[in-house]
């Protein structure tokens, strides 16, 4: 079966991409080169104030801001969930399966209801603080946000390291004890070194969508914790500003695509150096 | 094992059990207080199901939740099709358009939802598209096709093109060769692949925020804006609705192939368990 055949097999899907991903995507860098009428629609033209804006120091900490958070927000679900992954995949036993189920549970309730109950856990009149016996004050600071995301993103982090620390083979843990390593050093130097394609692909898979994430903040924060993506959906729900919304799209995907380069780039070096 | 540290289990199933703790605390909270008999969400008051009865009599919550539930239908069908379709492409022709489109479709896969929305909702307004249950459900497959893509092939590598050269040996034409011998083989791949997107279709905020009409809207949606108005309880029962929906999708899907007498679960492929 020749190249050929198998290539008709792409027609339908890639033009679906072409025409509804890439195509809209071209139209909001066209539109972010805009200018906003008086009316909330758009006067197409070069207009590259919208990016001075987006960089301009009112604005620019917003998006300094989310990448702190969703930063902050993947060290903390590989510190919490490189733990669980391991605890599962080592000492799971048969109960492997339903614990990897019961990790991802949670994730099928609506992110939004699940976040809500935070806040009715959290709020100063909440199940939390009766339990701390004094308000401690959770809601609309940094860390009720990250606490939020870590919430809403942990599963994309334990998913892949457990699935590395499955792929692993276990002989080489008792090759290293044989070889008279402690169980740190085995770790360090055995286990850690195999999983860490897992670890980067769940650092990815939490920071990119954490970034780009308005919910958390919007429910969680308040405006001082405000993130690009709560920045970008004002734009078009209630500021009207559809040219400078556009800008700070282009500006989260620049980002965002640069971040990945530089990831590719070094996994694919980290391979050549280890052969 | 006497080691320290990630070798000692005891500090391991201490720090699970609190991760556990920490994800199901808050759906604990929906769930119980869906049936609370006040309107409280901080107080235990009874049981009762006043507020799956105040949902069943708001027709337009109704009307929501049968609209997410047709939004992730289709967009199953569809983004499976096209998804499936792609990674058969993508994995067995080796031409440079095949590279370039591999490549290509990785690229949703690391767009943030915001900027699929936006990118959606600007499409749809320069083209003067009103926004409807359509215009949502073509975000949602747009969004999708890449996740069944990316699961497709992963069990498409493990089968070789082998496979239907064998069947080509036995006198079968191409076409053939796909529809009785490679597309049963991937059958629980695929499953597995539909089993995510509805799950994600049922779920999604944020595109079907930039995407919607007015009524009906998907359940989500609604939600936002009842959350915006201040909680009311009724959220909670919406909550576990939404839940036992995704539930029910997923043991179906995990249950299919067994009832048709097949050996992989969707569920297996996904764990990554081969065995039966």
């Amino acid at each position: 079966m020749t190249g050929a055949f198998w290539r008709r097999f792409l027609v339908p899907g890639a033009l679906w991409l072409i025409l509804f991903f890439a195509v809209p995507f071209g139209i909001t860098i066209a539109i972010s080169l805009g200018q906003a009428t008086e009316l909330g629609g758009v006067l197409y033209g070069f207009n590259p104030g919208n990016y001075a804006d987006a960089l301009d120091p009112l604005f620019a900490p917003v998006l300094l801001r989310s990448v702190g958070y969703a930063a902050a927000t993947a060290a903390l679900c590989l510190l919490i969930g490189y733990p669980v992954a391991y605890c599962i995949a080592r000492y799971g036993g048969r109960y492997k399966q339903a614990l990897i189920a019961a990790v991802l549970l949670p994730f099928l309730a609506n992110y939004l209801v699940r976040t809500y109950a935070w806040v009715a856990l959290l709020a100063d009149e909440g199940l939390v603080n009766n339990l701390a016996g004094e308000p401690i004050g959770f809601l609309n600071t940094p860390w009720a946000v990250i606490g939020g995301l870590v919430y809403g993103y942990l599963g994309y982090m334990i998913l892949p390291i457990y699935a590395s620390l499955e792929r692993m083979d276990p002989a080489l843990i008792e090759a290293g004890k044989d070889l008279y390593g402690s169980p740190r050093q085995t770790f360090w130097h055995v286990t850690w070194p195999q999983t860490l394609p897992g670890v980067l692909a769940g650092t990815v898979l939490v920071f990119l969508p954490a970034v780009g994430d308005f919910i958390s903040a919007q429910l969680l924060g308040g405006p001082d914790t405000y993130m690009i993506g709560n920045l970008i959906q004002q734009q078009f729900y209630g500021a009207d500003n559809w040219p400078f919304g556009s800008a700070l799209t282009v500006v989260l995907m620049a980002f965002l695509m640069v971040f990945m380069v530089f990831y590719l780039r070094g996994s694919e070096a980290r391979r050549e150096a280890l052969g | 094992m006497t080691g320290r540290g990630f070798d000692r289990p005891r500090f391991l199933v201490v720090v699970t059990a609190l991760v556990y703790v920490f994800l199901f605390a808050p759906i604990v909270v929906v769930v119980l207080f869906s049936f609370n008999g006040a309107r409280s969400l901080q107080v235990l008051d009874g049981l009762s199901l006043r507020w799956y009865e105040e949902f069943w009599q708001d027709e337009s919550l109704r009307e929501s939740l049968i609209a997410s539930i047709e939004i992730a239908a289709i967009t199953t069908v569809v983004a499976t099709a096209l998804g499936t379709g792609l990674a058969l492409g993508t994995m067995r022709s080796r031409t440079r358009t095949a590279r370039a489109t591999g490549l290509f479709l990785l690229i949703p896969l690391v767009t943030p939802e915001i900027v699929a929305g936006v990118s959606a909702f600007v499409l749809f307004a320069q083209l003067g598209v009103a926004l409807s249950l359509t215009t949502v459900i073509l975000a949602h497959i747009t969004f999708s096709i890449s996740y069944v893509t990316i699961v497709v092939r992963g069990r498409l590598a493990s089968l070789g093109p082998e496979l239907e050269e064998a069947a080509l040996d036995l006198g079968a034409t191409p076409w053939q060769a796909v529809r009785l011998v490679t597309l049963p083989a991937l059958w629980p791949a695929v499953l597995a692949a539909a089993m995510i997107v509805f799950a994600l279709s049922f779920d999604d905020f944020v595109l079907s925020f930039f995407t919607t009409g007015e009524t009906p809207q998907p359940l989500p949606v609604r939600i936002y804006s009842a959350l915006r108005f201040g909680i009311s309880p009724t959220i909670n029962a919406v909550g576990t609705l939404m839940l036992l929906v995704s539930l029910g999708f997923i043991a179906l899907a995990a249950l299919l192939p067994r009832l048709l007498g097949r050996r992989e679960s969707g569920v297996a492929v996904l764990t990554g368990s081969r065995t039966a």
